[in-house]
């Protein structure tokens, strides 16, 4: 067999090949799984085969540990819609968010209260992770950055996003780089004029990084309710969002979006300059578009819900052709897909209730299964009977949400659960008893 | 990557020496071999300069794998070649993880492929052990699948004249201008 098969047809054939190549790589969307995560992330075709799924631990409830738990998603394949595997974390930490290393080898997951990383092997049996690695200096190392909440993967390295810091507990905050092997980089301190953390997302194509804001860990880790009725803790959430130099990791613009922007979602297409968040307090769907300029601007967009009651949005989901973004709101437990195919205008075309409660959404590339989980933080989930704790597959056809699947981690005996991510079998399937890297 | 639908740039890169590039590991150096079939000191770097490394195989039919890399070397090797100031501190090295077909020969017809205008080298483990301590100081994964593919994420690296990796690319999401400044950086005009 010929090597270098795509490049020995002759120079010109390579020119050609190269600028096809180039044409091809134009947009990140390619390289992205379910859509929202990191554009460096490689992408897994196809049908997912499990759902990981972060969970926090409730007293009294199986082990009552943080755990990594193992869902079934392909139809076709044993323990569809089951609990296959679960692997417990010692201790409860707060369990958030987390996510994969650039070579989808390693899920790296945060504890917001106790600040500890747990680093699981994904790729040696993708049904049943192993923990592999613990870092528990991530306080000390990074200089008092405290809660890490948004794992985003880069070539090479991992960025964390904190929600606070050491010396006052409040919202000032940094984001923290480490090393795919777990060595502690550098921290970056978030402007003095936006000091507040919570969300990163990057955009390659422009060589822009957006951040959003939320509340230190005074306020994260209290009960809502004692929080709501404080009102000078009230006042101490974040208004701003950062648009950064991405390369050099220098902030350029702040932008105030009041009410905690929280989660933050780059379009996908080719030449879509622009991104979508949701501020938590106002209830409000706000537009992060580039100027001709090169500067971004804030447009408030559209209310999610009824902002007088209010519903607090919380994770967002877009879809890969950028037409549809999905909005969860945790009080009312309820979905609203927004046609944002113009994303200055969006439009709610369909809202589901899924449960007492709401927080993430995950969508496959496709677009063909959603899947929704229900914890947001363990003082702010509700109580009694609205305590209702699961992981919901449905399938979307541009129009309505079917049910696919149910897991109820509260029967199941597992606990609270928060972000999700797919896994697939054969993404590292090794040829027997061999392999490069050994 | 970088430009808008008039191919105008979408921003400014960073000016070099404005930003850090703290180190993410340590490489050792070691002997690869070329494609004459001679063992040759890899990176090979002079005090002032830099080496961006990219790691491919012959067979890779991956658009975002193997072939982004190649096509962003050349790339990069162009401009290098229009810039002779840059060029000296700079050497670019594209090392095969297949040291089981990709034969020194094989390395020249890449060679001759890519009609290198700057420093650039095509270089392979002498064998399999030689291979792995390479990619894992490197954090390449690379993993062999049963139809005898190698499936790998592809990555470009930085490396300074001290064997640190100063940076990790992704050759898909990456805009040469970026590189250069890089280079500028970590190894600047004197």
């Amino acid at each position: 067999m010929k090597r270098w098969g795509f490049a020995f047809r002759g120079s010109r054939r390579l020119a050609f090949g190269i600028a096809a190549l180039c044409l091809s790589l134009g947009g990140s969307a390619a390289r992205a799984d379910e859509t929202c995560l990191s554009p460096y992330l490689p992408k897994i075709t196809g049908q997912e085969d499990y759902v990981y799924v972060y969970t926090l631990g409730v007293p009294g409830l199986g082990d009552g540990n943080d755990k990594l738990v193992t869902l079934g998603a392909n139809p076709n394949r044993p323990g569809y819609g089951k609990v296959v595997s679960q692997a417990s974390m010692p201790g409860r930490h707060e369990a958030h968010h987390g996510d994969f290393t650039d070579d989808r080898r390693y899920l790296w997951l945060g504890g917001l209260d106790t600040s500890e990383i747990f680093v699981f092997d994904v790729a040696t049996a993708p049904g049943k992770p192993k923990l592999v690695k613990r870092i528990s200096d991530f306080v000390k190392k990074s200089g008092g950055v405290v809660g890490p909440h948004t794992f985003y993967p880069l070539p090479g390295r991992m960025l964390i996003t904190g929600l606070s810091n050491a010396k006052d507990g409040g919202g000032r905050t940094g984001m923290v780089e480490y090393s795919n092997d777990g060595k502690f980089l550098r921290t970056i301190w978030m402007p003095k004029e936006a000091e507040y953390g919570y969300d990163v997302r990057v955009s390659p194509d422009l060589n822009r990084m957006l951040t959003s804001s939320f509340t230190g860990k005074k306020n994260y880790m209290r009960p809502l309710g004692d929080l709501m009725g404080d009102a000078d803790a009230m006042k101490k959430f974040g208004n701003t969002m950062v648009v950064w130099d991405f390369h050099a990791r220098k902030p350029l613009q702040t932008l105030q979006v009041p009410g905690a922007p929280l989660e933050i979602r780059f379009a996908l297409g080719p030449r879509h300059y622009y991104a979508f968040t949701s501020a938590a307090l106002t209830a409000r769907l706000w537009g992060i578009f580039r100027k001709d300029d090169g500067t971004f601007e804030a447009v408030d967009l559209a209310p999610i819900g009824d902002p007088a009651k209010p519903p607090l949005p919380v994770d967002l989901s877009l879809s890969a052709d950028d037409k549809y973004l999905f909005v969860d709101t945790f009080v009312d437990g309820t979905v609203r897909v927004f046609d944002v195919s113009d994303p200055r205008k969006p439009v709610v075309v369909h809202e589901q209730k899924i449960g007492a409660q709401l927080n993430m959404v995950s969508q496959s590339w496709d677009g063909k299964r959603v899947y929704f989980s229900s914890s947001l933080l363990a003082n702010w989930d509700k109580g009694g009977a609205d305590n209702e704790q699961f992981v919901k597959a449905y399938s979307w056809d541009g129009k309505a949400l079917a049910p696919l699947f149910a897991v109820d981690f509260t029967a199941e005996k597992l606990g609270r659960p928060h972000i999700m991510r797919f896994g697939q079998e054969g993404f590292w399937a090794r040829a027997s008893g061999s392999s490069a890297a050994e | 990557m970088g430009r808008g639908a008039d191919d105008a740039p979408l921003y400014e890169p960073p000016a070099a020496g404005s930003y850090a590039l703290p180190a993410l590991a340590r490489v050792h150096a070691r002997e690869l071999v070329d494609s004459t079939g001679a063992r040759v000191r890899f990176p090979g770097l002079a005090k002032g300069q830099v080496a961006v490394v990219a790691f491919v195989y012959g067979s890779c039919h991956d658009a975002a794998g193997c072939p982004a890399s190649l096509a962003f070397m050349r790339d990069l090797d162009r401009r290098l070649a229009a810039d002779p100031a840059r060029a000296k501190r700079a050497r670019l090295v594209c090392v095969s993880f297949d040291p089981a077909r990709d034969t020194p020969a094989h390395l020249a017809e890449l060679r001759g492929l890519m009609a290198p205008q700057s420093d650039w080298s095509f270089l392979v483990p002498a064998s399999q052990a030689e291979l792995a301590p390479l990619l894992r100081e490197f954090g390449q994964d690379v993993a062999a699948l049963a139809d005898g593919s190698l499936r790998h994420v592809a990555k470009i690296y930085l490396v300074d004249a001290a064997l640190q990796v100063r940076n990790v690319y992704a050759p898909g999401q990456l805009d040469p201008r970026l590189v250069l400044a890089d280079i500028d950086t970590v190894a600047p005009p004197r």
